[in-house]
């Protein structure tokens, strides 16, 4: 009987299979890179027909810049005349914008927990909140943004005065709640009948019942609801900059350096990569909650 | 003194609707302090439900129970009863002996006293090496046997166990029952017993009550009288036979059905 038994051990954190993980991403980087090169190569100047459906991108230099411009672009200053090198520019940016979605998260999951197990305790709230959270997310951003700035702008307590950034905010919070709120609610109803009725044969509390029972179950909904609500975040701060035209962020950066794309096409790349660095950082912030989150957890359900 | 006092219990569910189940009539029974009752019929015979009866999990729609002298309410207020269930139940996020803790935590006890009780209990099934480990980590067998040491960790007088070894193959479930005996006979633990198994009915029970369904009663109480302690060689006595040709046959009685819609096989 006891042959099967392993004792509880510390994997370490760098397994072979992670850094087997952490390789075959750069390996995929270097792989986009070459895609990119080739393509340039090969792809007509001016864009091509497949079929009669304009369907291939055009490969100039305009439309695809070199890789290396674009790394070289990073060197530069970006205007002409300023100190301030385009790196430390797109990285303020990207720096600015995670601290707005870090926001925008943290009060979209408090919110969605909230939501979450207000309808997990009230089957009458799960009926009438649950359609509305679904049509919530049917209104487009675009058109909410502007919204949540003009009922921002004039909110203020005492001495407080509503930020500009905090619209950004918000506007994560709200594409972020969602998968929070759907995927805990899940977690928390997840309990078979006889856990429940060990806790009721123990006289526990619905409070104790949720912190002892059914949030600890929740948690393995919770993970990949958060994976959703980190990368939502990260969309919902960026649209927002783009469409309230808030100044400091990422977003903002993609817009301004998109108009120069005739006359300087590498520098909207360098924005846009640093969009992608804000998102994996975000990740990159959930897997390490995952890996805390479960880190006593059955290996099936982890993997 | 007896540990339970069941009198004219009758458990309806749905009452007044088109999907009207009557689930117990008319249940009278008297456990005594110290007895290992089981009880024994085909799926849809209410005997899940009257565990539940007294367990206060459910409310009887007619009659009265008395648990340990008071209303199965407060005697589940008190804690006066722990129980164990065909699946372990045990929560995968928490160490063997923090299972085992659980009631003790919802109690209000205080950490130290948590812990020593838990090891006390990890002693009493033999699983004392095994504190630190996750359920997932534990055979079937040991996860019930946490299960049961949880069921006990608050000294109750009465224990109530629905198919607790149901899940187990035939030979972790032999060594089971003697476990369980062993232990009972160490706490003087009051059990009633839920299972479909005649041989293990009869090799653990003082009494076995036999129930049939539709509506769900008790047809028989069948005696079993074997002399002395019980041991894996009470198996090959002949007592333990006429035991289960005694409940066999008062089993046979019971109409059986295949399509009975179970109630209690939830």
């Amino acid at each position: 009987m006891s042959s099967t038994i392993t004792r509880p051990q510390r994997t370490s954190f760098l397994t072979p299979r992670r850094l087997r993980r952490v390789a075959l991403f750069f390996a995929s980087l270097v792989l986009v890179a070459v895609a990119w090169e080739l393509y340039k190569v090969v792809g007509p100047e001016a864009g091509g027909k497949i079929f009669g459906w304009k369907l291939l991108p055009r490969a100039n230099d305009n439309a695809m810049p070199h890789i290396w411009e674009m790394l070289e672009r990073y060197g530069r200053p970006e205007v002409r005349g300023s100190d301030r090198k385009i790196w430390s520019v797109v990285l303020a940016g990207a720096w600015f914008s995670f601290r707005l979605a870090l926001v925008g998260f943290f009060v979209g999951t408090a919110l969605g927990l909230g939501l979450s197990i207000l309808m997990a305790r009230f089957k009458v709230a799960e009926r009438g909140i649950l359609p509305y959270l679904v049509l919530s997310q049917t209104v487009p951003l675009i058109a909410l943004a502007p919204l949540v700035v003009s009922w921002g702008g004039k909110l203020s307590i005492g001495d407080w005065t509503w930020p500009r950034w905090l619209s950004a905010s918000v506007l994560g919070a709200f594409l972020a709640f969602f998968p929070v709120a759907v995927g805990a609610l899940k977690g928390l109803t997840s309990p078979p009948s006889a856990s429940i009725e060990l806790m009721d044969s123990y006289a526990a509390s619905w409070w104790q019942t949720l912190r002892k029972l059914r949030f600890p179950a929740a948690v393995p909904f919770l993970v990949p609801a958060l994976k959703l609500a980190a990368s939502a975040s990260v969309i919902g701060v960026v649209v927002a900059e783009i469409s309230t035209g808030l100044k400091g962020g990422i977003g903002r950066l993609i817009i301004e350096y998109a108009r120069e794309a005739t006359s300087d096409p590498a520098k909207v790349f360098t924005a846009v990569f640093g969009a992608a660095l804000l998102g994996l950082a975000m990740s990159g912030f959930v897997t390490l909650a995952d890996l805390y989150m479960m880190r006593n957890r059955p290996k099936e359900a982890n993997a | 003194m007896s540990a339970i006092e069941i009198n004219n219990v009758n458990k309806v569910f749905n009452a007044g609707s088109g999907n009207q189940v009557v689930a117990l009539t008319d249940i009278n029974l008297s456990i005594a302090s110290g007895e290992f009752v089981s009880l024994i019929g085909p799926s849809g015979c209410g005997k899940s439900t009257l565990l539940r009866l007294i367990a206060n999990l459910l409310e009887p729609t007619g009659g009265d129970i008395v648990v340990n002298g008071k209303s199965p309410k407060q005697a589940r207020l008190d804690q006066d009863y722990g129980m164990a269930f065909q699946q372990s139940g045990l929560f995968e996020w928490r160490t063997v002996a923090k299972n085992i803790e659980l009631p003790l935590e919802l109690k209000g006890w205080d950490k130290a006293k948590r812990h020593e009780r838990a090891m006390e209990m990890l002693e009493l099934v033999k699983l004392a090496d095994f504190a630190g480990h996750y359920p997932w980590q534990l055979s079937g067998g040991m996860q019930q046997r946490v299960a049961i040491a949880r069921a006990l960790a608050v000294h109750p007088a009465l224990l109530l166990m629905d198919e607790p070894f149901g899940a187990l193959d035939e030979m972790t479930r032999e060594h089971m029952q003697s476990e369980l005996l062993g232990i009972c006979r160490a706490s003087g633990t009051t059990v009633v017993f839920v299972t479909h198994s005649i041989p293990e009915a009869v090799y653990l029970s003082n009494r076995v009550v036999v129930m049939s369904p539709r509506p769900g009663r008790v047809t028989e109480i069948v005696d079993v009288s074997i002399e002395g302690e019980r041991s894996d060689a009470t198996r090959d006595n002949s007592a333990f036979f006429k035991g289960i040709t005694a409940v066999r046959e008062a089993l046979r009685g019971v109409e059986m059905s295949d399509h009975v819609r179970g109630i209690e096989d939830r």
